[in-house]
């Protein structure tokens, strides 16, 4: 289980408000053909930062984005971006949009691909040349979509996120089939953007949630299982890898996975201590990692 | 601003909708040269056929030309189906296009490949007929203008329409028994139904039975359409991958 000194609440709203800009659900339900996978979901995000939505396969972290992006009208509740409702178009002019899915239509090449969702988005000529050049894909510019690895289709899908500024973020795993170079790169853009605007980013890769996010929005059948600071979390039990050389006799070889001796700490301040003891014993220390992610109880 | 805001949405749809026909021009150039490729067969297989100053050309030139311009249908239903998969839909249901703009561009798109077969087996046909004596006449010209143009328009668009509706209402399947291998039969099926009822009600000008029937055609596929887009739940237009 986790504690957190955060608010549990599924209404619960972060404190800081710097962007201006607000995303608010009250009492939402939604789904797909009557079926809903959302239920009576609430939240508020205000702060200028990156909101992890994590949950297990089918909790409706794709429903959660659908909705927002005013894809999926909901069945009941209300979605406003800056105070205005989703149906309307002008909220939706404060969106950029990643669906899991590239969405690249077919018979197109990759540049006439972005030109048509500049076109699309209302976007002009030059800004279709600074996507090129920012995701690296000027080689590709001139191949169908259809022709590319699902790296590279992935690649032209985000450089459509860029094509217009936006307020607002929504990003559905955006770094899947990535390799992590550019999973790297990408998470860099968006950590860029998180400085002034909301971003909302869904991820099966718990490590990367820790390092890019801020807040924490977990998602578990349809509702707001956890929502808060990601830096209140804490797991029950904080499990340490440590790779040596002379550690035997020193470090219990039952407790191993692989090349690591695992050690069960209070928390994270007790590593330096341990790595002291360890080191005055002899132990000539590779590698210090923590082999259990706090967001990992999410999902269980 | 909200004129410079409309002007902007009438450009981008504008903009949106030419896109759509050159693509479907890409994804379904083989249904184009199919149905101008046989168009133009036949064409020319009834003026070998003609004797000079016959009327076999004139009889069955402006019957048959529909038949093919429903294949016209195929490379706009390709299209809407392929966008849905491909999750095209639902990217520019975010930017705020409507369902109805969707299935808008999908009919834009089916005119405009049965305009280029239609005008193809026009041009060349009534060229090639014209080169070899066969007189152009009133009756000829009249039977091409009332009843060739408007149903080939017409069962292109009904085809699509019907193609656009059961594949948003059903998952994606391949081949013949898929919304994209049946349409053409629903395609051809008003041409020879309008073709029955004019020959079989000879007392009635044989001219308002075709251009009523078209103008019936259309009118329920705007109909079929306007109900579809305000029925359906925008989930029917996400790709089910």
């Amino acid at each position: 289980m986790l504690s957190s000194s955060a608010p549990l609440s599924p209404s619960a709203e972060p404190p800081d408000r710097r962007g201006g800009h607000r995303i608010e659900l009250r009492g939402v339900s939604s789904g797909y053909h009557g079926h809903k996978v959302l239920e009576d979901v609430s939240f508020v995000v205000e702060e200028p930062a990156i909101y992890v939505v994590l949950g297990p396969n089918g909790a409706g972290k794709t429903t959660l984005f659908r909705t927002v992006a005013g894809i999926l009208e909901p069945y009941s509740g209300a979605v406003k971006i800056d105070g205005i409702d989703i149906a309307r178009h002008e909220a939706r002019t404060r969106l950029q949009y990643l669906s899991h899915i590239d969405g690249i239509p077919d018979g197109l090449r990759v540049e006439e691909a972005l030109r048509f969702y500049a076109t699309v988005e209302g976007a002009t000529d030059p800004a279709v040349e600074k996507v090129i050049g920012l995701l690296g894909i000027g080689e590709l510019r001139s191949r169908f979509f259809s022709e590319l690895s699902q790296g590279q289709k992935k690649r032209v899908s985000i450089a459509r996120v860029f094509l217009q500024e936006r307020s607002i973020y929504l990003l559905d795993e955006p770094t899947t089939n990535l390799d992590p170079k550019l999973a790297r790169e990408i998470r860099d853009l968006v950590l860029g953007l998180s400085k002034d605007d909301l971003v909302l980013y869904s991820s099966h890769n718990l490590f990367e949630a820790k390092e890019i996010g801020k807040y924490v929005l977990a998602l578990r059948d349809g509702k707001v299982g956890y929502f808060g600071l990601l830096s209140d979390l804490r797991p029950t039990k904080y499990i340490i890898g440590i790779r040596a050389e002379g550690a035997e006799g020193v470090l219990s070889s039952s407790d191993r996975k692989g090349d690591y001796y695992l050690q069960e700490l209070a928390g994270p301040e007790e590593v330096p201590k341990l790595v002291a003891e360890l080191m005055a014993k002899g132990v000539r220390i590779r590698e210090v990692k923590e082999m259990e992610n706090p967001l990992e109880e999410l999902f269980a | 601003m909200p004129a410079e805001s409309a002007r902007r949405a009438t450009s981008e749809s504008f903009a949106l909708a030419g896109t759509t026909i050159r693509r479907t021009i890409v994804i379904g150039w083989r249904y184009l040269a199919i149905g101008t490729g046989l168009a133009l067969l036949l064409s020319l297989i009834l003026l070998v056929a003609t004797k000079h100053g016959g009327t076999a050309f004139s009889m069955t030139f402006p019957l048959e030309i529909p038949l093919f311009a429903v294949l016209g249908s195929m490379g706009g239903l390709m299209t809407f189906t392929s966008d849905r998969t491909k999750g095209v839909f639902e990217y520019l249901i975010a930017y705020g296009v409507r369902p109805r703009g969707l299935f808008t561009n999908g009919l834009l798109a089916t005119a405009a490949m049965s305009a280029i077969i239609l005008g193809l087996a026009l041009l060349v046909g009534l060229g090639a007929a014209s080169a070899r004596g066969v007189p152009l006449t009133t009756d000829l010209l009249k039977a091409i203008a009332l009843y060739t143009v408007p149903m080939s328009f017409a069962g292109a668009l009904f085809t699509s329409t019907v193609g656009m509706i059961w594949s948003s209402i059903s998952t994606p399947r391949a081949g013949i028994n898929s919304p994209l291998g049946i349409a053409p039969m629903f395609g051809v099926a008003p041409t020879i139904f309008v073709l029955i009822a004019a020959e079989s009600a000879p007392t009635v000008d044989y001219y308002y039975i075709t251009v009523g029937a078209s103008l019936a055609i259309i009118a329920a596929v705007v109909a079929l359409l306007a109900m579809s887009a305000r029925l359906m739940g925008r989930e029917r237009f996400l790709s089910p991958l």
